[in-house]
């Protein structure tokens, strides 16, 4: 099972209190006390929830560390029985202690109930030292709490031992690559989720995506600087957490994936570097592979809310949608013939989401709330153009796409109602706004099955969260008789697990290692599936 | 023995040794090209040096200052290669290693390093001299100025010997972190030194009019 974790906010309140009464059963926080806590600058919380279910709380976790302040302390932390035993609880505490050390604490404190053994095991596992015992401090259950205290690292990790040299073993010559079922550790950056990914052969061991869009939220889009600060600090506790969450150790893997392109340049470099120096660490070969077949190769894996059984039959058209990609791809073997049948020549589909949200004064990211607002308006209550549909650019552009235009139109719709001082219909125009890409998105991708004789289509990219386009897709490849294919919300977003999937794929296939020397390549083409 | 990784100005890569001093080292003058060498880097220097990499107890990183893009490289290539080999990070402060370098080289007293932050700004560094191990003792912090800045009289260490430098060597590097483990001092933090915010503001206004 794979969890991704945001800050919570005072909206996640209620969640966290109906998790906090049940876990906590006689010494539960009352909820005045939670959302004092949760809404507290001072404090930082974070809740975790499936990636397909946002408001599906499974764990929350807080720590108060007020600015440049040297101490800090873990207010309460708690993870539901579905998710236990997977590593949540010890990715939540290195997460606040993370924040807890960029807000200048240099000490965090807490207290464990006497007659809980496994959270004092994870704690001290973390390096927190026994301080000493509070008699009776949980009431009215009379439990002793420990007090324990860690001194927050200034790296990763505690300095264990000094730098001299230690006996040195022979070096072991690398073991024979496992090409039947290989262990494969993936690593995404083309963006804004930091996503490790961990597959055996096929098997999805784990997926962990750390999102850095909150940070982006409040400059309308993703800011590259941002992203890629936030991957290098997210690389190593995200990194601990797949490997976690897979139940392995780092030195059994087989091979490390990485994406090197198609993306934001020094968003790539940051998986480039880590990728490579896992690699020579652990003694292991590297594979740099195309994020947009990558998530071709998501379809591949199966395990824990994979819901498909039929293999991936070939050749099939692939429709990749998302906040940086708007491309339409003929795949007739996915480790060796892909090719690019059309893209986007301005905005991809995902910006102009979150351009038409901005317009109509709906925050970031613009897709979940452009549904929202659309639920209760008319796909036809006004006719937006369908962008490269024309008989006169069909020629030159059958499979392409272009959203900008439509973009502005809707703005101008807009402008000229409030420039008139009308009320602008939200719902109306969302819900067309929404129609109109739709349905120039599967326009194509069906005429394109239907043109190339290929009856399959795959969907992947972020924007296939979309309810509306999938209910389409649905209906437009029934009636032409294509057999749909969609992976699971959480495979379809950015991630490390495709990563690994399409390396395991290469390698299973029998294509050698990339060589060290490779460079991120914002621009990768399509069919170069391996770099 | 550590390895030791800057990407601060170019790509540099050293094993060292506390008894031994510095026994291989790679350098990319290169800005531009930090992720496309810093894996070769690697790789010749523990050949060179003959070294399994769990054979390692430590990997030093270079945090800068320096500029954006490249700097990460390193970083996150140091951090990731401790967490492969389960070893400490050892976070060195990048103009620390080019004062070494200079009084290891003959320089004594004072010094200023100063580096290329682009955008026509520099980092610099004051340091009062080295200590008996031959560290350097920093006295002011990495900042950002404008170079014109550092030639008035009133900026704060006016008058110091400048040393402009375009390269830092990770053998120097990782010998400041072997002597000042050595020594027992502390090790600087785990954090990147940008020294500068993203370029990017907040627009108060809402999204601009197309008509």
């Amino acid at each position: 099972m794979t969890w991704q974790l945001r800050r919570a906010t005072l909206a996640d309140v209620d969640a966290i209190m109906l998790l906090e009464t049940r876990i906590f059963e006689n010494d539960a926080w009352s909820t005045e006390m939670m959302a004092r806590d949760v809404g507290d600058p001072g404090c930082y919380y974070l809740v975790a929830f499936p990636p397909d279910s946002p408001d599906h709380i499974v764990a929350y976790g807080g720590v108060q560390a007020a600015q440049r302040a040297i101490e800090s302390d873990i207010q309460t932390i708690a993870v539901t029985e579905e998710a236990r035993g997977q590593g949540l609880g010890r990715v939540l505490m290195l997460s606040l202690i993370t924040e807890a050390r960029k807000r200048g604490a240099r000490e965090t404190f807490l207290e464990v109930r006497a007659d809980n053994p496994g959270a004092q095991h994870l704690y001290r596992s973390l390096g927190f030292e026994d301080l000493g015992v509070r008699r009776g401090y949980y009431q009215p259950d009379n439990v002793d709490a420990i007090v324990m205290r860690l001194t927050i690292p200034p790296a990763e990790m505690q300095f264990t031992g000094g730098p001299a040299a230690e006996s040195t073993p022979e070096p072991a010559p690398r073991r024979p690559l496992n090409r039947t079922e290989p262990l494969v550790l993936g690593i995404e950056t083309s963006c804004d989720e930091t996503g490790i990914g961990i597959v055996r052969g096929t098997t999805l061991l784990s997926n962990t995506i750390a999102s850095s869009m909150d940070e982006h939220a409040r400059y309308g889009g993703v800011v590259p600087e941002v992203a890629a600060r936030a991957h290098l600090e997210e690389m190593v506790p995200a990194i601990h957490a797949a490997v976690a969450e897979a139940g392995i150790r780092l030195d059994e893997i087989d091979a490390i994936a990485v994406t090197n392109g198609p993306g934001l340049a020094g968003a790539l470099m940051v998986g480039v570097g880590a990728a490579k120096s896992l690699a020579i660490a652990l003694d292991v070969p590297i594979y740099a592979v195309n994020h947009l077949v990558g998530h071709v190769g998501a379809d591949l894996l199966r395990g824990e809310g994979v819901t498909t059984d039929a293999p991936l039959e070939y050749p099939t058209i692939a429709l990749l949608v998302s906040g940086g990609h708007t491309s339409l791809l003929l795949v007739r073997d996915l480790v060796s013939d892909v090719e690019l049948l059309g893209e986007t020549i301005d905005d991809a589909a995902g910006e102009a989401f979150d351009k038409v949200a901005r317009v109509l004064g709906l925050p970031y990211p613009g897709g979940p709330q452009i549904d929202r607002v659309a639920a209760t308006g008319s796909p036809t209550a006004i006719r937006f153009p369908r962008g490269l549909s024309h008989q006169k650019d069909v020629a030159k552009h059958r499979y392409d796409f272009s959203f900008s235009g439509l973009k502005t139109s809707v703005a101008r719709w807009v402008e000229q109602k409030q420039d008139a001082g009308e009320t602008v219909p939200i719902d109306d125009v969302a819900a067309s706004f929404r129609e109109a890409v739709v349905d120039v998105l599967l326009t194509k991708a069906v005429a394109a099955c239907t043109d190339l004789g290929v009856p399959r289509l795959l969907l992947g990219g972020g924007v296939i969260a979309n309810a509306r386009l999938r209910q389409v897709a649905q209906e437009r490849t029934d009636a032409a008789g294509i057999a749909l294919r969609i992976p699971p919300l959480s495979l379809c977003t950015d991630n490390g697990a495709m990563i690994a999937a399409l390396g395991a794929q290469l390698i299973m296939a029998g294509h050698e290692p990339s060589t060290l020397d490779f460079g991120a390549d914002s621009t990768l083409p399509v069919s170069l599936i391996q770099s | 023995m550590l390895l030791a990784i800057d990407t601060s100005a170019g790509t540099s890569v050293a094993v060292v040794d506390l008894t031994q001093g510095v026994i291989a080292e790679r350098g990319v003058a290169d800005t531009m090209r930090h992720a496309e060498v810093v894996g070769t880097l690697i790789q010749e220097c523990l050949t060179e040096a003959g070294v399994d990499a769990t054979a390692l107890s430590g990997v030093v990183g270079g945090m800068g200052p320096g500029p954006f893009t490249g700097l990460r490289v390193g970083i996150v290539a140091a951090r990731v290669f401790a967490l492969g080999i389960n070893r400490p990070l050892v976070p060195v402060v990048s103009h620390d290693a080019i004062a070494y370098g200079s009084y290891r080289t003959g320089h004594t007293g004072p010094l200023l390093v100063v580096t290329d932050a682009r955008r026509r700004e520099v980092y610099w560094s004051a340091y009062s001299g080295a200590d008996a191990e031959g560290l350097p003792i920093r006295i002011g912090q990495p900042a950002l100025a404008k170079p014109a800045e550092l030639l008035e009289d009133d900026f704060v260490h006016a008058g110091l010997p400048r040393l402009d430098a375009a390269t830092i060597s990770a053998g120097d590097l990782g010998m400041v972190a072997e002597l000042g483990y050595a020594a027992g001092h502390p090790f600087a933090a785990d954090e990147a030194l940008y020294l500068r915010s993203p370029d990017v503001t907040v627009s108060k206004n809402g999204p601009k009019r197309v008509s």
